[in-house]
């Protein structure tokens, strides 16, 4: 079912964790637990939803220098097998709502390893511009083209 | 990483505009001056001059004086940035992955501890 990666628009993290799988998917799965890596300190993340399940909210916030929680991942859980895989989109909401905002299907894989767990990130990106950052400032539809119409003169040019 | 960030935004929000858009395209076709560049715009030469310094001080063009006529040139620099999105992606990834090792390796230690 996982087609092969796109390399303009995919990437993959490996990663081998020398700690037992259930330690590894526990730090995922438990939102206080996940909290305590998700977002690079000093900044604070909340998670507001985790329900491990097809079609269940996954929603974080990020507190940057002290201040409000801020919204991160708006997102829905597509597959979530325990201990194995966890496959979330923001591009769509709990209960399958399609959201405003899409960028991105994540595929978290987690494997019996020697050495302890086979932990793999697998991120699959819409275009090869960040839309939300795009849409966070309120630009319209197609500056994606602009900028890579832009980047193509730019280099033409050099 | 964040002035990486900031370098990004300064570029997103120069390109919010048409006209700058516009301008960025011109000069995207090579140098010009400032008067070539604000002929097709129907824009008071004072308004057009604030586009021209806000790309300017985005870093994305550059002008200089020849005589009595300023050109603008393209930095082709901050575009480099706005290709390089998927390397940004990536390190995210990878500290992710990288914080939750260490927190996974911390939590067993403390485990083992006890």
């Amino acid at each position: 079912m996982i087609r092969p990666p796109n390399p303009d628009l995919d990437l993959t993290i490996s990663r081998i964790i020398k700690a037992p799988r259930s330690a590894v998917w526990r730090a995922w799965t438990e939102p206080r637990r996940f909290e305590q890596w998700w977002i690079p300190a000093p900044a604070r993340c909340k998670v507001v939803a985790m329900e491990l399940s097809p079609a269940g909210s996954f929603v974080t916030q990020i507190s940057e220098n002290g201040g409000a929680f801020m919204p991160h991942v708006s997102g829905c859980f597509l597959a979530v097998d325990s201990l194995e895989r966890i496959v979330f989109t923001d591009s769509l909401l709990g209960g399958w709502r399609p959201s405003e905002q899409s960028f991105i299907t994540a595929v978290i894989t987690f494997k019996e390893h020697p050495s302890g767990t086979d932990y793999t990130a697998y991120a699959m990106h819409k275009n090869n511009a960040d839309r939300k950052m795009h849409e966070e400032m309120g630009f319209y539809e197609g500056w994606g083209t602009v900028t890579e119409q832009l980047a193509k003169l730019v280099e033409q040019q050099a | 990483m964040a002035q990486y960030h900031e370098q990004l935004d300064s570029v997103f929000q120069a390109l919010a505009d048409p006209t700058r858009r516009a301008v960025l395209g011109r000069l995207g076709q090579g140098p010009a001056s400032i008067s070539d560049l604000a002929r097709p715009f129907d824009m008071a030469l004072p308004s057009f001059l604030k586009h021209i310094h806000y790309l300017e001080d985005s870093g994305l063009i550059q002008t200089r004086k020849d005589g009595r006529v300023r050109t603008c040139v393209i930095e082709k620099k901050p575009f480099a940035a706005v290709e390089a999105w998927l390397d940004t992606q990536r390190a995210i990834w990878e500290g992710r992955t990288d914080r939750l090792e260490r927190y996974v390796m911390a939590e067993q230690e403390q485990e083992h501890k006890k």
